[in-house]
């Protein structure tokens, strides 16, 4: 089995503090405020992503996961800047279906990988809130969302399978012998790895037809267990999202955690209505196991869903999702910074003996 | 103009020609960041205030382009061309907003409304030329609206529909609250969109006097004339010829039939050779013999640096503010002009 590999959330515009010290309850707090309009939030922040990618490049991470909505940069220009700006670290870049061509789309990603080769990879989401649809002029509903998804993807694929010309006649769009002549650059493949995320029915069938990774939120192996199986007998990998919190002792990590829970009812998570894993996780149970903790999903959103204890413990239970055929996850923490150094410190030598323990 | 992927190392015109760069296997379909930062570099050396990045589908993608460049450089401004249908404007917007604060702002955009129905097609486009000029309008509407407002943009046209558009990231720019906008094309849609939703209008450089009367209704309504030319700049006027001939395709060929008409003493045979050098001349200076092999773009203002000058001044006083210039080398020309031409030209500024 090959080694595990580890991605990361990009922290937003003037989340990553360079000089001090940044508490865990301040980065919440950076958080609750992050969609309000007197936030950093939205303004591309050069110094302090390039500040955190490099930490990240250190601890052994393999990319970084640059969301995609209204509330903040753009992915593709920013991974164009922050590549160059770095030497290994890859991009998964989020984008969603119906607001570009998928011909412009190509173009946009090869001319990147050709910048930065081999470090690039696509997620595609077919959209989360019908609301900021509309702003973006897609007023389809969310079923028609990932059928559009799939003639996109099939269309992309097409360019990058290499085919001379690109013809595709379906409901949402029709292209006529596409050429393009700057090629996907990658060292190892032929077209970018495609994250598909979501946990609705037809996002896993989009994955299945589409994707080379099915993303989704952590839960217990035990739960997990039977997605996973589907997704592998398709030939796709599981990468999982969440949040970790990782400290010396269980305790600590359980008392940093509960200080997180915000006052009153701040929430974060209102304007996703459209989004089947939103609707999930309002419902999710506190602790999922020892290590899971859900307290903070209604609050933030499920994609802080917690893995939490002793750096072995933590490594023990990320190693227990590979039994269960899981090979990549995508982390964050409060902060972003200081949370990537530890994991890479304390945890990732853990995760990487015990592969090599199993190996020989 | 920016150079092509691997034009730096093209030594010849002729290697340049649009014929080869278009070819699959041609260097211009990659980025080329060491050639561009070393012709990046030398155009802020020479007065430079913009470089051009042009958009096809044998090119990389301008807006990548123009932030990886702008990162690696620092005053230089980049206009970048793209294609109105390609994206939805809210995407753009977002797109060029986030590029903004990459760069401090330092791009301009060249709208085009495409100038090829097939390679059009090949984006997913099926509109023909007028609605996707009715388009483009539409496209620009929106983007401004972006731009004047950032939050609540609604829109209903033919093309587009925006419901409760918002934005949170702005463009920023030390001196701009939306980026300068260039509409190009001859046709009167062109004219027409660059009039309605351009900052300025763009097009190929003909003669002052052909030019009066079209650029005198632009500056009325208050945009900019900005003209796309070429420059051979030579000591003289018969140097500049000379290198401007050798650009033409099959030189070899072309040399040695000259030779035989030059050598000829039958005044029909000279006469003939005249009249061939005169075809493609549109005045003293300004000649079209190299559009057949280098397309339209290729109209070029010949002469000594002196006489360059004195035209370009000659164009301002038609109320031409702009112009975007390339050249055969593109780096080499654009150093020559930087030392000889513009140097004269800002004296004449001064002193009228």
């Amino acid at each position: 089995m090959s080694d595990l590999r580890f991605h990361w959330m990009l922290p937003k515009g003037g989340e990553v503090v360079i000089d001090g010290v940044q508490t865990p309850l301040e980065a919440a707090r950076y958080r609750i405020e992050s969609i309000r309009a007197t936030s950093p939030a939205p303004r591309p922040d050069l110094r302090g992503w390039t500040h955190f990618a490099l930490a990240a490049e250190e601890a052994g991470i393999d990319s970084v996961l640059i969301s995609f909505s209204r509330y903040e940069p753009e992915p593709i220009t920013v991974a164009t800047a922050l590549g160059l700006a770095t030497k290994k670290l890859g991009f998964i870049l989020a984008t969603r279906s119906g607001l570009m061509q998928p011909t412009t789309f190509v173009q946009q990603v090869n001319t990147l990988s050709a910048l930065i080769p081999g470090r690039v990879s696509v997620n595609v989401v077919a959209g989360s809130s019908r609301e900021e649809q509309r702003g973006y002029g897609d007023f389809l509903e969310h079923d028609d969302r990932y059928a559009r998804a799939d003639e996109f993807l099939a269309i992309c694929r097409a360019f990058w399978r290499g085919d001379a010309e690109v013809d595709f006649d379906g409901r949402y769009y029709k292209v006529e012998k596409g050429k393009l002549h700057t090629p996907f650059v990658d060292p190892q493949r032929a077209a970018p790895e495609i994250f598909i995320s979501g946990h609705s029915e037809v996002s896993e069938r989009l994955a299945f037809a589409r994707g080379s990774t099915y993303l989704r939120v952590i839960d217990t192996p035990e739960k997990l267990q039977r997605t996973v199986g589907r997704v592998l007998e398709h030939d796709l990998e599981v990468c999982l999202r969440l949040c970790i919190l990782c400290r010396d002792t269980r305790e600590e990590a359980v008392a940093v955690a509960q200080s997180l829970l915000p006052l009153d009812d701040e929430s974060t998570v209102g304007h996703k209505d459209d989004s089947q894993m939103y609707r999930e996780g309002a419902k999710a149970a506190t602790w999922l196991n020892r290590s899971l903790f859900a307290g903070l999903v209604p609050h933030y959103g499920p994609v802080w869903t917690t893995l939490l204890g002793t750096p072995a413990e933590i490594a023990d239970a990320l190693l227990e999702y590979k039994q269960i055929g899981v090979t990549q996850f995508i982390l964050s923490g409060w902060p972003e910074l200081d949370e990537v150094r530890r994991f890479g410190r304390d945890v990732l030598p853990l995760v990487r003996e015990a592969e090599r323990a199993v190996c020989v | 103009m920016m150079p092509k992927g691997g034009e730096g190392a093209m030594k010849t015109a002729q290697e340049t020609s649009r014929v080869l760069t278009t070819k699959s296997t041609s260097l211009a379909s990659l980025p080329d960041m060491e050639g561009w930062t070393r012709f990046a570099r030398a155009a802020e050396e020479s007065g430079i205030e913009s470089v051009l990045l042009s958009f096809s589908r044998y090119e990389p993608d301008t807006i990548v382009v123009a932030t990886a460049m702008g990162t690696a450089t620092e005053k230089l401004k980049y206009i970048v061309a793209y294609r109105s249908g390609l994206m939805q404007p809210t995407t753009f917007v977002q797109q060029l907003n986030t590029m903004s604060g990459l760069i401090g702002g330092r791009f301009a955009l060249n709208v085009v409304a495409g100038s090829s129905t097939a390679e059009q097609r090949g984006y997913g486009d099926f509109l023909e030329h007028d609605d996707r000029y009715a388009r483009a309008e539409e496209f620009l509407a929106i983007c401004r609206a972006f731009w004047r407002n950032g939050s609540d943009v609604n829109f209903s046209g033919e093309h587009y529909r925006i419901e409760g558009g918002h934005l949170f990231t702005p463009f920023q720019s030390p001196d701009r609250l939306m980026p300068e906008v260039y509409v190009s094309g001859h046709s009167e849609q062109a004219k027409k969109l660059a009039m309605a939703q351009g900052s300025a209008w763009l097009r190929l450089i003909d003669t002052p006097e052909k030019l009066a009367p079209v650029v005198a209704p632009m500056r009325e309504r208050g945009r900019e004339v900005a003209l796309r030319c070429c420059v051979i700049c030579r000591p003289t006027r018969e140097e500049a010829v000379a290198a401007g001939l050798a650009m033409l395709p099959d030189t070899e060929i072309e040399k040695q039939e000259r030779g035989i008409l030059q050598r000829s003493d039958s005044q029909t045979l000279k006469q003939a050779l005249a009249a061939a050098d005169d075809v493609g001349w549109m005045n003293e200076h300004l000649w079209a013999g190299l559009v057949p092999f280098y397309g339209s773009s290729s109209i070029t203002l010949v002469g000594s640096p002196d006489e360059l000058a004195r035209e370009f001044v000659r164009y301002g006083e038609i109320g031409v503010t702009q112009f975007i210039i390339a050249g055969w080398p593109k780096l080499e020309e654009m150093q020559i002009f930087g030392a000889e031409v513009l140097p004269r030209i800002r004296r004449m500024e001064a002193s009228a």
